[in-house]
């Protein structure tokens, strides 16, 4: 029996525009305003046609690879996805919240401590704070910050904080997740709890959108792949095949 | 997702204060020292008999002043300060401009209080007649402190002139609001405060605080005032979402 389907693209376009001086300046639009654009200068900038023709269908459940070259448009189609960019032609609709992973910090200011910044991330995914207890447990036993959670995030070496994030990140489980990229995890000491971590965390994802240039990450987790070249999607199938696609086509 | 903008705004509080002897005390005590200051120099340069209702005035007034102006000044850089959010996580913008309202009204509410509690040396009865018939013109006051800065922090996105313009015109406006002096030292060019906006938002949180008189049919106008605009900025932010993550 055939999952729901959870986002559904039907030759969705995205533009973005370039925004020059002359489109972001007060005095040029109230000129423009005035004379009636008779004495303007042409309007508007260049306009970045992002992502094509892009349609695809995906069920509950699937992990779907997103392959391609630095620019092919992987990122910006995790965030279109996500709803971060809203696309300008075409239907998309998506039957499930998409949480992006895409540039992973804390969302809270440095000068803070670590426990107000996994509330705040607790929070925002959540909406409340049943359950934060035990979350937090997790989270403080997983990096092995200790008591140095209570102390600002900016007294964290890199380390640390990689580890608290990480650590964070991979605590709440998601209906369907868009995943930039793996997450770094700290120093090799750390490297193999993170592993088992992160398995387990994809594992229980829902749905699983992740763009990289790891082909053992991704297949590690996926088996479906999107192959995008200069914001088209040029391959749509099993990954072996995506991957033997990009790699004939690169 | 109120329960998230409110903490994260009382996050950005704390932390502005960290490593402080008095913490968040600072912002009434740095309103405090203004008002002293400024109390005792236009006090003898305006000729006032009345120290007492003069303090209390220019008192009053600058800390309204200090939270309109603080809202309206951070407005338009807003997104641009929030941009690694707004490009990687799908919150919707509003997120951002309630957050800083609610530290903004936060701010306010931590030096207003202290602030009134040294006014009433002054004048006794302010903590009364702020509960009694100040209530109103506090409202208008937080309403407007959220949409004024909206529509200005979606325009200062799109027209990246408006960060510089901005202190320019409140400090314009600033001399031109009898916050320092009566409306009456005005004159011909008293008309200058009656179209002034911020002002009107002001003027009655003072009037009702040290008369103890609320004009209700003003009040009510400016609650309509604030309703519409309210949601105008509303509109405008969902219209402007598509482009904000490429207008920063």
């Amino acid at each position: 029996m055939l999952k729901p389907v959870v986002l559904r693209l039907e030759d969705v376009r995205l533009d973005i525009p370039v925004n020059t001086t002359e489109t972001r300046s007060l005095k040029a639009s109230l000129i423009r305003s005035v004379t009636g654009g008779k004495l303007s200068r042409r309007r508007g900038g260049a306009v970045i046609t992002a992502l094509q023709e892009v349609s695809c269908t995906v069920r509950e459940g699937e992990r779907v690879a997103l392959i391609g070259h630095n620019g092919a448009g992987k990122s910006t189609f995790l965030r279109l996805i996500s709803g971060i960019y809203q696309h300008t032609a075409g239907l998309l609709e998506a039957r499930v919240r998409v949480f992006p992973m895409i540039n992973k910090s804390f969302i809270t200011s440095s000068e803070l401590s670590g426990m107000q910044a996994i509330k705040a991330h607790y929070l925002m995914v959540n909406g409340n704070l049943r359950g934060f207890e035990a979350f937090t447990e997790d989270v403080i036993d997983f990096s092995g910050l200790g008591d140095f959670i209570h102390l600002p995030v900016k007294t964290y070496s890199q380390g640390m904080s990689a580890r608290l994030l990480f650590a964070v990140l991979t605590a709440c489980t998601h209906e369907c997740l868009a995943l930039d990229e793996g997450l770094g995890a700290g120093d090799s000491s750390f490297y193999e709890r993170a592993q088992q971590r992160m398995h387990d965390f994809l594992s229980t994802t829902g749905t699983l959108f992740l763009a990289s240039h790891s082909t053992e990450l991704l297949r590690g987790f996926c088996q479906r792949g999107l192959v995008f070249q200069e914001g088209r999607i040029v391959f749509d199938g099993p990954l072996e095949a995506a991957l033997a696609h990009y790699h004939k086509s690169a | 997702m109120r329960r998230v903008w409110w903490f994260t705004a009382t996050a950005r509080t704390k932390a502005r204060f960290v490593r402080t002897i008095f913490g968040s005390f600072w912002l009434g005590l740095s309103n405090l020292l203004s008002i002293g200051v400024l109390a005792s120099i236009y006090y003898t340069l305006f000729e006032y008999e009345d120290f007492n209702s003069y303090v209390v005035y220019l008192g009053i007034g600058l800390v309204v002043w200090n939270t309109l102006a603080g809202a309206i000044s951070s407005a338009p850089n807003l997104f641009e300060q929030n941009h690694n959010h707004v490009h990687n996580t799908n919150l919707n913008p509003i997120f951002y401009t309630l957050e800083e309202w609610a530290f903004q009204l936060q701010t306010f509410v931590q030096s207003f209080l202290l602030v009134i509690l040294v006014l009433s040396i002054f004048q006794y009865d302010l903590f009364a007649n702020l509960l009694i018939v100040g209530w109103l013109p506090l409202i208008n006051l937080f309403l407007f402190i959220y949409w004024f800065p909206v529509l200005l922090c979606v325009l200062g996105a799109r027209y990246r002139d408006l960060y510089q313009l901005v202190p320019i015109i409140l400090q314009l406006i600033f001399l031109l609001s009898p916050i320092l002096y009566e409306k009456k030292m005005l004159g011909a060019k008293g008309w200058t405060a009656d179209f002034n906006p911020i002002y009107q938002i002001l003027k009655p949180v003072r009037h009702s605080m040290m008369s103890g008189e609320l004009h209700i049919g003003q009040g009510l106008f400016l609650l309509g005032v604030n309703i519409i605009g309210i949601w105008i900025a509303l509109r405008l932010i969902n219209r402007e979402r598509p482009n904000l993550p490429f207008l920063i």
